[in-house]
């Protein structure tokens, strides 16, 4: 029914936990929302974001009218630290045309993971090119289907064209511990990038 | 009841009951929202009454209320900042101003990266 909420809402313990998004990165059904779902401890959910002015022919995109659409963004939460950090993983998809969403999306976050497929290497560059443009700082994680091909490291590094000091570790997105250790990699990333801005 | 999921029939530029502006600015995605156990007013439109029903019993982002309410996040925004206005509701920023990031970098602080590092490795 569209006067009830969609589905049971899970509060917030409390409101003065720290709430920080890491965005998972990348082009349509690369795994964004299984890694989320994954790692989410409530059920995931989506908006749906009003853009004008983007191009109407594609996946992940309904169609309103000749100059809106609106684009999906899938969402979810995980509680770190005794309840001391909230972190939010959004699913934000890779194509350019979005790059005004992409910027809001992109605004304070800690950084991003993005997902590649060995299959659709290439899929995955357009998102790469936006983060970097970004500035945010960002790790790769290859989500592994049983019929990829296996590239070795440095193929792949070579292949993506990413910098040597980017982890890129290889996830399996339904798996949780699979993909809490791609997380972890950003976040020991993240750390190193830092400096010593403290 | 149809079959199927329904969409919202109110248009969403109605929802706020004409307001085309934030009053409040400072509300972000990540900003958690409380009632504060107020009723709604008259000047409160439908779509103010599901967000306050939707955290009467506790605290959500604006991120997550639009999820749940089915509404884009700016017009969440747009409720919200009425409500905050008008006393129903209580905002509080994603970061205390220890931790936000400094304004000319607007970089996450050293000490928060930090933090969620230790924090996913004792998952």
């Amino acid at each position: 029914m569209g006067s009830s909420p969609s589905s049971t809402p899970v509060y917030l313990p409390n409101t003065n936990q720290q709430r920080v998004k890491i965005l998972v990165a990348g082009p349509f059904g690369i795994g964004k929302t299984t890694m989320i779902q994954t790692l989410s401890e409530i059920p995931s959910l989506h908006t749906e974001e009003v853009m004008t002015d983007a191009a109407a022919d594609i996946d992940e995109l309904s169609v309103t009218d000749k100059k809106t659409t609106t684009v999906a963004i899938d969402f979810g939460r995980l509680t770190i630290s005794q309840g001391r950090i909230v972190l939010y993983l959004f699913g934000t998809p890779g194509q350019r045309r979005f790059k005004p969403l992409w910027s809001d999306y992109a605004r304070g976050a800690l950084g991003a993971l993005v997902i590649v497929d060995t299959r659709r290497l290439a899929d995955s560059f357009e998102v790469m090119d936006l983060i970097e443009e970004s500035g945010l700082d960002y790790a790769v994680a290859v989500n592994q289907f049983p019929d990829s091909p296996a590239y070795d490291a440095e193929t792949l590094r070579l292949k993506l064209d990413i910098e040597d000091h980017t982890p890129l570790v290889i996830c399996d997105a339904r798996d949780w511990d699979s993909s809490l250790n791609a997380l972890r990699a950003l976040a020991a990333h993240l750390v190193s990038r830092s400096g010593g801005s403290r | 009841m149809s079959p199927g999921p329904a969409r919202r029939l109110v248009p969403s530029y109605l929802a706020t009951g004409g307001v085309s502006a934030p009053e409040h600015s400072a509300l972000e995605e990540l900003t958690a929202l409380t009632g504060t156990g107020r009723s709604a007013l008259p000047h409160h439109t439908p779509a103010h009454q599901r967000l306050l029903d939707l955290v009467s019993d506790g605290g959500l982002t604006v991120m997550e209320i639009a999820g749940y309410l089915r509404l884009p996040v700016g017009v969440v925004k747009m409720l919200a900042a009425q409500l905050v206005s008008d006393g129903h509701l209580r905002a509080a920023a994603p970061l205390p101003d220890a931790l936000a990031p400094r304004t000319n970098a607007g970089r996450p602080s050293r000490a928060l990266l930090e933090e969620v590092m230790h924090g996913l490795l004792a998952l």
